[in-house]
């Protein structure tokens, strides 16, 4: 089931603050208090690495850097002592990896799950190949609904992902034969459109800011098959929520 | 607004413009209903002492008799208009702060009108415009009269006048200001419904248990007493349904009889059922606990049906711990059958078992769906749903390789332990912006201690992390195999070679070696420390002993010269300075022969002679004017002429008895306070 978090004083884009994969967790190390990071603590502990950090002093480490369970990569503003601080932090297996691109706000550039990513289609050759070593994906450049910003527009697991609720049918429909997952068109934080700002998600649980709805709620949890549902949930048994909500 | 301009075609003589106005509609804008901000509405006794006060408090008050008559008009027209734009924007406050009884939504103008009735309503704000057209008025009549003031006295009554009647007609209007502080007491507690967003309607007879139904299926609290209207007004909760919000009205009961007779209290009931798009939940007390028969309430229904048209409608049977279902008489099975009839005529196609409903076998499911049923219907009906087509779709992919994509989900997902988390280490350390959390406590590290290790970040102004090599365990694998190879051939060539050890003579002459050249570094660090206070002294002179005849000798030696004449020559000075004391005894011998007189003034200067020669060779002291090597001086007359130049600069200031050129003192030449004595009845120029 999704939580429903939020980061210092009524802020609910809590996808900037923070960065969820099947291997690890990243906190930002910029809260006051610790209730941000026992929202996280309480659902993954003991489970995966909760890391409490930040990068190149900013505490928006979820725009700054993008990852999965092989790998992780930063932009280049990440100072060294973080970067080593990462590299204890996490196991092995997880390749830490500072990245000199021009788009810094990796997170906001590409939306990736553990065997897809979908980059900026700007981004230089040498950053795909080294997102297709480090993070261990096919690289394919896309836009959603007309933004070339797919990190924000888009999330995506292994299961499931949802993508800007403006994007048409046709579109949809390729990108789900790219990423070979299911999506659906939908909002968080009460009509956002900014999808990973206010979700973070992985295989088994998410965590969504404290604005969504209800019916947007449902929506993230069906999709990403946090609870037992239906492959087409939304044209059986949350059509009528859906188009009271929506029309 | 769009002026068009038609003229006639044939070019008459007598031409004539047609102008035709054409306006545009401007869309009415949606109003928000928040009826809490409404401001105050003083009394006629405050309002009348908030004005005057404030006219008081922010207009100037001084004015003299002698003034100029200008100023005495401006200074009394500025007090009339002041308290006038004072009255004005008060009452234009409160006019605009209530609403327009047309302008909002029916439900709530229905609703005032019950509440407030209309006619008052508008009566009292009405008289309220009326005033304060009727101050602007008074002001603009005393403005002109105080323009032609002619006196102080004059000006200060028809100021005194003009306030007076504007206090009057506030004054006159004192019950309508108290009426409408009445209302917007009253308004300020209304519930605030939505009249457009999903809601149920809880209505039916007085004391069959509407609000314990609202109290059960939301979160409000709504008195609850076993007689009839112990509800008098609308209350309102709100409860979920598939994932969406339901607003629950509960009303005040109703009583069967007409419109016209009906009170306060059941005209807000009517007022909601007859404008809110609900479903309507008609409650059935079947026991006949609450004071009605079920043949009475039937009656209350087939009265009021009419309100029910175009809404869901479910007619709810409760209390039926009471009184079950199937212990019912034949004729009141019959009349409930009517209303069910009735029921389902309200909305086509409803099944039958969605129309009853018995309260020990509630479900939530009939009523919240049929609302939401008719609500997609409604709105599938809509244009507005083609654009949303794409939120009702999952795209599913088609495979397009052979890889498998599983996600990847950890055994311990599952599992529930409870475990310390930080918020409580937080709580238990001092709360938020005390306690600060070690990073370093969940390092994944192959040693333990490894974890509270301190790596500089700067070390010899070089950054550590440009330095650090991943594969250094690697190289040093291979540079220990390399230098253990290299040891074992090392000790296979040692046994052939051994080690040299150095002679007693090599070692004498190395610790001499060092001795030497340790004295000569310390001679110049001696020599380079005094540098700076020692003057350049000539070589002739000397000072250091460092001028012997051995050194000359090796020197001109080193040249190529033979040394030794000079050597000789060297040594011929030396003994000739002896010859000549030698003689200085043999000539006091002679002077013994002189005359007495004579005799006595050379023993004077042969005792001189013997006493300078004493003081060289102890050194104990000597005379001022005696020359010392180094000192710069040519001879003893150079030394005594100095001397005396030296005592003479300080003649001057030796006589003032100063210390010194620093010890000065700057009196006061004139100072005149202690010549004058006190002044008397003369000047006071002088100071």
């Amino acid at each position: 089931m999704a939580t429903r978090l939020q980061y210092d004083n009524n802020n609910c884009e809590i996808g900037v603050f923070s960065k969820l994969t099947n291997a690890y967790c990243l906190v930002s190390a910029t809260s006051a208090s610790a209730n941000f990071f026992t929202g996280y603590e309480s659902k993954l502990k003991g489970v995966i690495p909760i890391v409490t950090t930040s990068i190149g002093g900013s505490g928006t480490i979820g725009s700054l850097c993008v990852g999965n369970k092989n790998g992780l990569l930063l932009s280049h503003t990440i100072t060294d002592q973080e970067l080593q601080h990462l590299r204890d932090s996490l196991p092995d297996e997880v390749v830490v990896q500072r990245i000199e691109e021009p788009i810094c706000a990796l997170g906001n550039a590409i939306a990736c799950n553990d065997y897809v990513a979908l980059v900026h289609p700007k981004l230089e050759k040498d950053t795909e190949e080294i997102i297709s070593d480090v993070l261990g994906v096919e690289v394919y450049r896309q836009t959603i609904a007309n933004n070339e910003l797919v990190g924000s527009y888009c999330s995506l697991s292994n299961n499931g992902g949802m993508v800007h609720s403006n994007t048409n049918v046709e579109e949809m429909v390729e990108l789900a034969n790219l990423v070979q997952v299911p999506l659906v068109a939908g909002t968080v934080n009460r009509g956002s459109q900014v999808i990973s700002a206010g979700l973070t998600v992985n295989d088994w649980t998410a965590f969504c800011g404290s604005d969504t709805t209800a019916v947007e709620l449902s929506v993230v949890n069906n999709i990403f098959k946090l609870v037992q549902s239906q492959p087409d949930f939304v044209g059986s048994e949350m059509r009528k929520s859906l188009i009271d909500t929506y029309v | 607004m769009t002026i068009v301009s038609t003229c006639c075609p044939f070019g008459l003589s007598n031409v004539t413009k047609c102008i035709n106005f054409v306006q545009i509609k401007e869309a009415k804008t949606m109003v928000k209903y928040n009826f809490k901000k409404i401001t105050v509405v003083p009394n006629g006794k405050q309002f009348v002492d908030i004005v005057l006060s404030r006219t008081q408090r922010q207009t100037p008050t001084v004015v003299h008799k002698g003034d100029r008559i200008c100023k005495l008009r401006s200074f009394y027209m500025r007090k009339v208009k002041f308290t006038e734009s004072n009255f004005n924007e008060k009452l234009s406050a409160i006019i605009d702060e209530f609403p327009r009884l047309k302008e909002i939504q029916p439900f709530y103008e229905d609703l005032l009108h019950v509440l407030y009735n209309k006619d008052h309503y508008k009566l009292a704000l009405g008289q309220v415009n009326t005033a304060k057209n009727k101050i602007s008025k008074i002001a603009m009549d005393y403005v002109k009269l105080l323009k032609h003031g002619d006196s102080l006295y004059r000006c200060k009554c028809l100021k005194v006048a003009a306030l007076g009647r504007m206090c009057t007609v506030m004054k006159g209007i004192g019950p309508s200001l108290a009426y409408l502080e009445q209302v917007r007491q009253h308004i300020a507690r209304l519930p605030s419904i939505d009249p457009n967003t999903r809601t149920l309607l809880i209505c039916g007879c007085p004391n069959v248990g509407k609000s314990s139904f609202m109290n059960k299926v939301t979160r409000a609290d709504v008195a609850v007493q076993p007689y009839a209207f112990t509800t008098k007004s609308l209350f309102l909760g709100h409860t979920d349904y598939k994932c969406l919000r339901y607003q629950v009205i509960d009303t005040p009961g109703l009583l069967d009889r007409e419109i016209e007779d009906r009170n306060i209290i059941e005209l807000c009931s009517i007022t909601a059922l007859a404008h809110i798009r609900a479903a309507v939940l008609f409650f059935l007390d079947i026991s006949g606990s609450c004071g009605y028969t079920i043949a009475q309430q039937a009656s209350l229904f087939h009265n009021i049906k009419s309100v029910f048209k175009n809404k869901p409608l479910v007619i709810v049977c409760n209390k039926t711990d009471l009184m079950p279902m199937e212990n019912l008489s034949e004729e009141d099975r019959k009349l409930i059958e009517e209303m069910k009839d009735e029921a389902m005529k309200t909305e086509m196609g409803a099944s039958e078992e969605a129309v009853i409903l018995e309260m020990s076998t509630l479900t939530e499911e009939g009523v919240m769906s049929r609302l939401l049923d008719q609500r997609v219907a409604a709105k599938m009906k809509s244009k507005k749903i083609g654009d949303h087509l794409n939120r009702f779709h999952v795209a599913m992919p088609k495979s397009r390789d052979d890889q498998e994509r599983l996600p990847c989900i950890p055994q311990v997902a599952g599992e529930k332990e409870k475990r310390k988390t930080e918020k409580d280490l937080e709580d238990e350390n001092g709360g938020a912006g005390v306690y600060s959390a070690s990073l370093k406590k969940n390092y994944i590290l192959a040693k333990e201690e490894w974890k509270d290790d301190i790596i500089p970040e700067i070390c010899d102004c070089h950054n550590v992390a440009d330095f650090v090599d991943s594969d250094i365990l690697n190289r040093l694998e291979e540079l220990t195999s390399e230098e253990s190879l290299r040891k074992a051939e090392e000790e296979e060539v040692g046994f052939e070679i051994e080690g040299e050890e150095l002679t007693e003579k090599e070692k004498n002459d190395l610790a001499a070696i060092r001795k030497k050249k340790a004295l000569l570094i310390e001679e110049s660090r001696l020599k380079k420390s005094n540098a700076q206070n020692r003057a350049a002294v000539p070589r002739k002179f000397d000072k250091d002993k460092k001028f012997t005849r051995k050194r000359m000798g090796r020197e001109l030696s080193s040249l190529g010269l033979d040394p030794s004449s000079a050597l000789n020559r060297a040594r011929s000075k030396s003994r000739g300075r002896k010859r000549e004391r030698y003689d200085d005894l043999s000539n006091d011998a002679m002077d013994v022969d002189v005359n007495d007189d004579e005799q006595h003034k050379k023993k004077k200067m042969c005792l001189r002679s013997k006493s300078r020669s004493l003081s060289r060779s102890r050194s104990v002291s000597r005379p001022p004017h005696e020359v010392v090597p180094g000192e710069g001086f040519k001879d003893s007359s150079q030394k005594i002429k100095a001397i005396k130049i030296g005592h003479k600069s300080h003649r001057k200031r030796d006589k003032a008895a100063r210390r010194g050129e620093a010890d000065r003192v700057i009196p006061s030449l004139k100072p005149k306070h202690l010549f004058s004595g006190k002044r008397g009845n003369g000047k006071n120029q002088r100071r």
